[in-house]
């Protein structure tokens, strides 16, 4: 058995106001497949991401990424290399106001990679040909449309080359037409080039056409886990009937 | 000068180490460094009106026959009147001469000469009331004005008038204007000064009658007794073979008085013209008192110049340990904010002027002694300073979203990276109004440092002014000149603005 790309192990968060967000939660993403987590919103799907970008730490459990511990009962490994092992895209693209496309991309290869200029722009200029934006890198961040804001921001990650990525309702923030722009670049990356994926996601077209394996998340809990077909399933499970129905 | 300055002179007195013999410094470096306050006006030692460069008065003269007879080079020391004994103590000067009345008060804590000149307390009333008020019984119940800090103020109070009648200014020549305007109805003070500053203004009348009077004297640090003793061998001299005397005949002071200190006339020479104390009748020399207040100008703005970058990268620093420092380092940086902004600059430069050569001997650099005026003055406004950027800095960093500490950290940027090429880059846009802002406030602020004596603009536009009796259209003078200082910065903190909104397209930051 060939070792997962992410693997997460008993995952449970508290807010100290709100209380529990998340209780026991366990997944395995294998590489070059797609993973998407469904639940109605307030579920802790954006909570559990978090965790698996190491951006929280949560109250218990473990992450494995690529086999190398990230978090061990709670505590986040301060490795650098781990972090940048698992690239995350955001509800909101989150660029850097004051850099082009092309430089948001090219910012960490150049920093936190150590590539000179030029090497961090060649692969910059490939990350941005990948999502189809090449021909955006010299707009400002506010000269984009939310659409193509959020390519840049998937390009950025993808950029730094990660074990997994991480999407957290990359299209939440965005109108049908421009849900479809994104949603295809994602597609195009889970099918034609093998990216391994963790996209949390009230699209359901897209679990069916791209996810290999599906969590469904209710009130913190992972309450059904299974493949795709899992959404063509009835009677299964009362909260999972209630979410298909509404989406 | 706010009051509370007073207990600091008791303070800074008892730090100031005992500095070695004054003598033994004079000889070796073979200077006599005298103080005085440049702005206190004519006769004392004053701008020349016909040439702003030119210090002159019958207090200068006296000051380098005195170096002479020493055996010294005479250089002169300038600070406000108010700091001149605390500039004595702190070793920034071997001795005064600067109408330093002998008072029992001042002989508590520091040294005086042999005195050198002799005054009468004077009286000047408005024109119109020349025949109302002879006396000072005639203007019982009414305000009258006196300058700060002098005898006058004590010759007052032993007349029984009351504090609240009691007015003090911090100039000479404002006492006469407040008379001639009406806010009080009189002024009193030494003699020569009322001749000098009234005796040509028809709307004036010096009351003839003099009384209360004192004497001047050349103040040293109290236990500089060779020094002392050198001084006063050197004055019995000059009053002896005439040379004391024929100074204050050039200067319109000789009276028969001056005899009892035991002055001799010597021969007799004629006033010269700018002793008398009128307006030069051709007007200001403008080209030439032009050119001072542009090398004023020059001064301010090279203060302001130099402060302002250090204020604003340190004020960062400061807001950046505030928000993201360990918790001690945060509340120290805090709490250095709280207490700068919480003092009046003008105490802060002030206890650093003086204080620094007793904390120099105290750390064992003795070199802080020498830093010179400016560069303390430029310390302290970049320190004040510092407190306000960091405030302004603090809130534009917390104006960033947390989004874009995420997606940082997402990259695996680590806080001091995320801090250098993603926040700050973006917080400075958002800052630089406010910044420009105060760089304004602080070409205005900068005249404060005149205090320990630094020749910025408003302090000599307003020593020509004062020696010229042109102190408002100097002042509007100055005025245009800060306007266009601050006009500049304006036009620079546009170009800063553009420059800060075009986008880095390159991997290099555009703020590095």
């Amino acid at each position: 058995m060939t070792t997962p790309a992410l693997e997460a192990q008993g995952i449970s968060k508290r807010w100290p106001r709100t209380g529990a967000v998340l209780a026991d939660c366990s997944l395995r993403v294998e590489r070059r497949t797609v993973h998407a987590l469904i639940g109605a919103s307030g579920s802790g799907k954006s909570t559990l991401l978090r965790c698996l970008g190491l951006l929280e730490p949560p109250d218990a459990g473990s992450i494995l990424v690529d086999g190398v511990l990230a978090v061990d009962q709670g505590f986040v490994a301060q490795d650098r290399s781990v972090r940048r092992s698992v690239g995350m895209v955001f509800q909101e693209p989150s660029l850097f106001a004051h850099l082009s496309a092309l430089a948001n991309v090219a910012l960490a290869p150049h920093r936190v990679l150590g590539l000179d200029p030029d090497a961090a722009r060649n692969r910059a200029c490939s990350a941005l040909d990948r999502v189809h934006a090449l021909h955006l890198a010299d707009r400002r961040p506010d000269e984009l449309s939310g659409g193509e804001r959020q390519r840049v921001a998937i390009a950025r990650a993808l950029v730094m080359e990660p074990t997994v990525l991480l999407c957290d309702e990359p299209t939440s923030a965005l109108d049908p037409l421009l849900t479809r722009e994104v949603m295809a670049v994602l597609r195009e990356l889970a099918l034609d080039a093998g990216t391994t994926m963790v996209v949390a996601t009230h699209d359901l077209d897209f679990v069916a056409a791209a996810a290999d394996s599906v969590d469904f998340l209710h009130a913190g809990r992972i309450r059904m886990s299974g493949t795709a077909d899992l959404l063509g399933t009835r009677g299964l499970d009362d909260e999972l009937d209630r979410f298909l129905q509404r989406s | 000068m706010p009051r509370v300055l007073a207990p600091l002179l008791v303070l800074l007195a008892t730090m100031a180490a005992a500095a070695d013999d004054g003598m033994a410094r004079l000889r070796a470096s073979g200077i006599m460094r005298w103080g005085c306050d440049i702005s206190g006006g004519a006769p004392f030692a004053f701008p020349d009106p016909s040439d702003p460069d030119r210090v002159i008065g019958f207090e200068v003269e006296i000051a380098e026959e005195l170096a002479h007879r020493l055996g010294v080079r005479a250089e002169r020391f300038s600070a406000d009147w108010l700091a001149l004994i605390d500039a004595l103590e702190a070793d920034r000067c071997d001795l005064l001469i600067n109408g330093f009345e002998v008072t029992a008060d001042r002989e508590r804590v520091v040294a005086f000469s042999t005195p050198y000149f002799r005054y009468a307390q004077q009286l000047v009333v408005r024109a119109e009331d020349r025949d109302r008020f002879t006396s000072l019984a005639d203007l019982a119940g009414r305000p009258i004005a006196v300058l700060n800090g002098s005898a006058s103020i004590e010759s007052l109070r032993s007349a029984g008038v009351p504090p609240s009648l009691i007015v003090e200014y911090d100039d000479s020549l404002a006492p006469f204007t407040e008379t001639v305007i009406g806010r009080v109805d009189a002024c009193l003070q030494e003699s020569f000064i009322a001749r000098f500053f009234a005796g040509h203004d028809p709307r004036l009348a010096v009351v003839d009658a003099t009384f209360d009077p004192g004497v001047y004297a050349v103040v040293v640090r109290r236990g500089d007794d060779a020094l002392l003793a050198a001084v006063n061998a050197a004055l019995a001299d000059m009053r002896a073979d005439g040379t004391l005397g024929r100074i204050l005949q050039r200067w319109g002071l000789w009276s028969d008085a001056q005899r009892e200190l035991g002055t001799d006339r010597g021969p007799i020479v004629a006033t010269i013209p700018e002793a008398i104390g009128t307006p030069p009748e051709d007007g200001l020399p403008w080209s030439l008192v032009l050119w001072s207040l542009a090398r004023a100008a020059a001064m301010t703005a090279l203060l302001t110049i130099v402060s302002m970058p250090i204020a604003t990268f340190v004020g960062l620093l400061l807001a950046i340990a505030i928000l993201h420092g360990p918790k001690p380092l945060s509340r120290l940086c805090h709490g250095y904010v709280l207490l700068t902004r919480g003092t009046p600059l003008l105490v802060q430069i002030f206890l650093l002027y003086y204080s620094l050569p007793a904390l120099g001997a105290w750390l064992g650099i003795p070199e802080l002694l020498t830093w010179n005026k400016v560069v303390v003055g430029i310390v302290c406004l970049a320190a004040n300073y510092a407190a306000y950027e960091a405030e302004i800095h603090r809130a534009a960093l917390q104006a960033i979203p947390q989004s874009q500490w995420d997606a940082a950290r997402a990259l695996g940027f680590t806080r001091a990276q995320t801090l250098r090429f993603i926040i700050v880059p973006q917080s400075w846009r958002l800052s630089l109004p406010a910044i420009i802002n105060d760089l304004n406030s602080l070409i205005k602020d900068s005249s404060l440092v005149s205090m320990i004596g630094v020749q910025e603009l408003l302090a000599v536009a307003l020593g020509i002014g004062k020696a010229s009796f042109a102190v408002p259209s100097m002042l509007v003078a100055a005025a245009a000149f800060y306007l266009a200082l601050s006009l500049l910065a304006d036009w620079f903190g546009q170009s800063l603005e553009r420059r800060a909104r075009t986008v880095g397209a390159l991997p290099e930051p555009i703020h590095r």
